[in-house]
């Protein structure tokens, strides 16, 4: 089975493949749920603003919960994470998702499949932590200065332990790329290839757990980024830790 | 590097998925959050004043309740200073008119006494009077069958000079 997504054709050197088609669907999906959210945006709320509104609130109050004050910076970004990561899930969790067919000379007889899973496709889900990582060390140099945001990784208090720890915070950091991508990216792709095997072999009935699985993984993951995300950035911005 | 193009890591993909995504965080933060925030922000202001509102309308309710209290008291201290002064006014108008008829009443007993006493002396000088005509006759009658003409003119007339006299007296 292939792990990388499937080129579908390119315009102007870059290349298309059919998970940038599926960000792109989903870009549209949310860009059209925030002007429909952004629209119906009142004192008194509607259905619409109200199922917002308990997103939002989950998520501020979780924040809140932990960063105190600085969740008024901190919780843009984790609702940010978890909306676009949960519309990209879920949208491939659309029966028939896979199954419409793209053909090109090198793609054989079965074609590749139109539409693939945003989140399994790696560059999108590196992209994800790199964004995830460097905001979160961005907001640690704004909130807490940059001299302790640099004594944080290399200090020579009680050489040459905290030059040690510096040094495992530095890996830590690298390893956070690492973490975030392959985390999500591997959830995803792994439940793709489930849910692929099921269908393979009994397309009724079979893979009907399995779906309600994949939903469940589909919003875990999404929280499980976005919490992430959270704690690392009140982590790093709180002077304690 | 084999591993890594395994996965299908491509730097072009990786910077279009990292700007789709920061395009989204964009649109996310200035559409929805932002208006999301002014409008949490608005609520937060309209509950604090309408909580504040409450609270003065309870204090105001409050005052006018101790103010409503307050003018009843003096509204009674009015009406029991007022009470008293028409008391007063009363009782001395009830001395007054007390005082007047106790002095007429005295007066009218004064002018019956004095008329009653004029009465009195009238009638004891017609009583008097009567009684010396009696006397008189009765005199006459018995003194002449016993005396002469002449000692009846004297005894008459000291007998008279004497009631006369008593009259007088």
């Amino acid at each position: 089975m292939k792990i990388s997504p499937d080129i579908l054709f390119n315009i102007a050197g870059f290349p298309i493949t059919n998970t940038v088609i599926t960000t792109l669907i989903s870009d549209v999906i949310l860009i059209v749920l925030v002007f429909i959210v952004a629209k119906a945006i009142s004192l008194k709320p509607g259905k619409t603003q109200n199922a917002f509104e308990a997103i939002s609130d989950y998520f501020r109050e979780t924040t809140e919960g932990i960063a105190g004050e600085r969740a008024a910076f901190i919780y843009p970004w984790v609702v940010s994470f978890f909306l676009f990561i949960v519309i990209s899930n879920l949208v491939a969790q659309i029966p028939g998702f896979e199954s419409i067919r793209f053909y090109t000379p090198t793609s054989g007889h079965h074609g590749h499949a139109l539409l693939r899973a945003a989140t399994s496709d790696l560059n999108l889900t590196l992209a994800l932590a790199v964004t995830s990582v460097i905001a979160t060390h961005v907001l640690a140099v704004k909130h807490t200065g940059i001299k302790f945001y640099i004594k944080r990784f290399i200090s020579f208090k009680i050489f040459p332990i905290f030059l040690f720890v510096g040094l495992l915070e530095v890996v830590n950091e690298l390893a956070k790329f690492i973490s975030f991508s392959f985390r999500l990216f591997g959830n995803i792709s792994a439940g793709e290839k489930v849910m692929a095997t099921m269908y393979g072999l009994c397309p009724f009935g079979l893979p009907l757990p399995f779906i309600a699985l994949e939903l469940m993984v589909s919003v875990i993951q999404a929280i499980v980024f976005a919490m992430l995300t959270m704690a690392f950035m009140h982590i790093m911005t709180d002077r304690s830790h | 590097m084999g591993m890594i193009q395994n996965f299908g890591l491509e730097t072009k993909l990786f910077l279009f998925q990292l700007i789709n995504f920061l395009i989204i965080v964009f649109i996310l933060k200035k559409f929805l959050f932002n208006p999301l925030k002014k409008m949490l922000d608005e609520r937060k202001r309209k509950i604090e004043q309408s909580l504040q509102d409450a609270q003065n309308a309870k204090l105001a309710l409050e005052n006018a309740g101790q103010e409503k209290k307050k003018i009843l008291a003096d509204a009674k201290v009015g009406a029991d200073k007022l009470m008293a002064s028409v008391k007063a006014i009363a009782d001395k108008a009830k001395e007054k008119a007390l005082a007047e008829a106790k002095s007429r009443s005295q007066q009218i007993i004064e002018e019956a006494n004095n008329k009653a006493s004029a009465e009195f002396e009238n009638m004891n000088k017609q009583i008097g009077r009567m009684s010396v005509d009696v006397s008189n006759k009765i005199l006459s009658k018995v003194l002449s069958d016993l005396f002469t003409e002449e000692e009846k003119q004297k005894l008459m007339s000291r007998a008279l000079e004497r009631i006369n006299e008593k009259i007088t007296n």
